[in-house]
């Protein structure tokens, strides 16, 4: 990539207050006269206001590709949209030097009853091109949409899929010097998710300036030369991928990694006989975490006490992600000897690639006779060094875990 | 190489140069407005001339018959019909361009844009009903053997008025009603109200014969009253415009001036508040 630091971007103690309360949504009856001497007045007065960005400096320099990463409501959309000069700040500056697009949504402006064709050229303009610029690139952008056969056709009569490669596929032929990217890129269906993504490693590779808003780790970390974590309007962290997406999982996390019960958890009854008192997830080195990686293996371990031996002990797992139950397991399934007298300890192993991104809950088991730990172990699976984007065990798709099975050919069934 | 420069401002200051360097998004939006416009419509823009040829039937017949009004020596249908030509426009305009900022709310919330060039793209596509009416009116007066008199070269300025007046509200309205959405209810009652109140039927030495003198002026600061009067005075060279003429010139241009001015005022608002 270019060396040059040429600052395009300058973003110096910007900050946008909004207005809570019903604006605009009062009635001129309702309150006449205040509101009459509002119309000239660009805020109401009487409704409270707050900050949704403050004290935002940054720079992008040219050939950047900046991730902007951060929980809901922490002013990714607002810094975003001031960036693309969709509304105003409330104090500060931003100097851009370039042309700047950004694609907020695919399909801006598209109107169901114009053809493919027309709708190529309404929105390529409202995205900034000129007609000869469209005209130039139309072939190559109704490829790209697979759409050929239907370019003249009302837009209304596409499926929805079609739809939305068209409407990116015109987007991703723009050729601006800065691209701001909301997550649009988590429309449409598999295939052409692969697509985009590979067309977002073009641009970020081409040594033009990239903002990118997700909130897909993998894409960001394979994307992404720096990262900004916004967090409640301000930012908390602007410098490297790794540890940007580190310090914003850490303001994501629910979970502990670990638990000791006291005394009174465990109730008197079971501290006499069979208990578990702590629990906690381990990496394959031993140390505690409470987020692993979704390609590092890691272990829970147990410790419990066991007084009581009738008949077969063991201790077992139930797994739920997101409160569904993703498996069981009993230490006796393999035979593992729970030390009958007195403590010890348990590790239960899970290999890399198995469970899928996502917040974790293991229900703590120890018989007989039964006892449930009153906490469960909470832990996170995370993809931050692998990108998922346009994989089957993304984590919004369909099931809990990696599937273990293997895709195979005629050919190399052997 | 482009420098933008973004800072807090009340008042976003339209700029002749930005404005130009949109004209193709400009012309893009007047585009689509007219292909939609009838579509999925078997007759299509035959609807174009029928809306207008129903308005002037009924205008004539409740005017010219049943009420008998003067139409100063013109055929009354061809009296009404020069009316309906400056009416059709400023109707088109005013509904069009009121609505259209809310209309396009989706897109001013996805994309950055000189927001004065929606309602201002309205004005554009209304010539296509100005056309389909003048169409209609020079038919007319070949039927009836009326030729045009030497004002017409004066046509042009009265249409301006027509366009700046029905932008002016148009303008004023779309973006009061980004605050307030009771505004989009003023327009139907606009347009109801102001084909009775302006000079579209009949003539208006009416107003003058029978409204008081301060009514009379109210009457010719509605600027349709000079655009229908001065259109009439440029195609069929009739004397009876008056001077009050000049005071909807002046409401005229206040009118598109102040909708300007306030539309700077609200526009950095608009996608925050829409």
């Amino acid at each position: 990539m270019n060396g040059s630091s040429e600052v395009i971007i300058e973003v110096e103690e910007l900050g946008k207050k909004f207005q809570l309360g019903a604006i605009g949504a009062s009635s001129l009856r309702e309150q006449l006269g205040q509101q009459l001497s509002s119309l000239w007045r660009s805020e109401d007065r009487s409704t409270k206001s707050f900050w949704a960005l403050r004290d935002i400096n940054f720079q992008l320099k040219k050939g950047e590709v900046l991730g902007i990463i951060g929980k809901n409501g922490s002013g990714k959309s607002t810094l975003l949209k001031i960036l693309s000069r969709i509304t105003g700040p409330t104090e500060g500056t931003v100097t851009i030097e370039g042309k700047l697009s950004s694609l907020l949504e695919v399909g801006t402006g598209f109107h169901p009853e114009l053809t493919g064709r027309e709708n190529i050229f309404l929105n390529g303009s409202i995205l900034g091109m000129t007609r000869k610029q469209i005209a130039e690139q139309f072939d190559d952008i109704v490829s790209f949409a697979g759409v050929v056969d239907f370019i003249d056709t009302p837009v209304k009569r596409y499926s929805s899929g079609m739809y939305v490669r068209l409407a990116f596929a015109v987007a991703a032929h723009l050729q601006p010097e800065i691209l701001i990217v909301d997550e649009v890129l988590a429309v449409g269906d598999f295939d052409f998710q692969k697509k985009c993504l590979g067309k977002m490693n073009d641009v970020a590779h081409s040594g033009r300036s990239v903002i990118f808003v997700s909130h897909n780790m993998g894409a960001v970390a394979e994307l992404c030369t720096r990262v900004i974590v916004l967090d409640k309007g301000k930012i908390q962290f602007d410098g490297p991928v790794d540890e940007g997406i580190r310090k914003y999982i850490s303001n994501t996390r629910s979970a502990k990694g670990s638990f000791m019960l006291t005394d009174e958890e465990i109730g008197s009854d079971a501290l006499k006989g069979n208990h578990i008192r702590r629990a906690w997830c381990e990496d394959l080195v031993g140390n505690q975490v409470a987020e692993i990686p979704l390609d590092h293996g890691f272990r829970i371990g147990l410790e419990y006490t066991m007084n009581e031996t009738v008949g077969s002990n063991r201790a077992a797992i139930e797994l739920y992600r997101d409160a569904r139950p993703v498996f069981t397991s009993f230490s006796d399934d393999q035979e593992v000897v729970i030390n009958k007298n007195g403590k010890g300890i348990i590790y239960f192993e899970i290999q890399p690639y198995f469970l899928k991104g996502g917040d974790y809950s293991a229900e703590l088991y120890l018989s007989p006779p039964v006892f449930k730990s009153p906490q469960a172990l909470n832990f996170t699976i995370q993809e931050n060094s692998v990108n998922v984007f346009n994989k089957g065990y993304r984590r919004d798709r369909l099931g809990d875990v990696v599937a273990q099975g293997t895709w195979k050919t005629p050919q190399n069934l052997e | 190489m482009s420098k933008t420069v973004i800072r807090p401002s009340t008042f976003t200051k339209i700029s002749l140069r930005e404005l130009l360097g949109y004209k193709e998004l400009f012309w893009s939006l007047a585009l689509r407005d007219y292909k939609v416009r009838y579509a999925q419509t078997s007759i299509g823009l035959l609807w174009a001339f029928i809306q207008p040829v129903t308005s002037i039937l009924i205008l004539n017949v409740v005017f010219g018959r049943f009420a008998n009004v003067d139409s100063e020596g013109l055929p009354h249908i061809l009296y009404t019909t020069s009316g309906m030509v400056c009416w059709t426009y400023f109707s088109y305009v005013l509904t069009n361009s009121g609505n259209s900022i809310i209309a396009s709310q989706a897109m001013i919330k996805k994309i950055f844009f000189p927001r004065i060039i929606v309602p201002i793209s309205k004005a554009v596509v209304g010539l296509i009903d100005f056309a389909i009416v003048l169409l209609i009116l020079s038919a007319m007066m070949f039927y009836y053997g009326v030729e045009p008199a030497s004002n017409i070269a004066a046509l042009p300025l009265f249409l301006l008025l027509n366009v700046i007046s029905a932008l002016g509200i148009g303008i004023w309205i779309s973006a009061l009603t980004v605050r307030f959405r009771d505004f989009q209810y003023v327009v139907p009652f606009l347009v109801q109200l102001g084909l009775y109140i302006s000079p579209v039927a009949y003539p208006s030495s009416y107003a003058m014969e029978y409204l008081p003198e301060w009514a009379i002026k109210l009457y010719f600061l509605n600027p349709i009253a000079g655009v229908c009067d001065g259109f009439r005075w440029a195609l069929f060279g009739l004397d009876s415009i008056s001077e009050l003429t000049v005071l909807s010139f002046v409401s005229g241009l206040i009118l598109f001036s102040s909708g300007i001015l306030y539309f700077q005022r609200v526009e950095g608002k608009i996608a925050d508040i829409v």
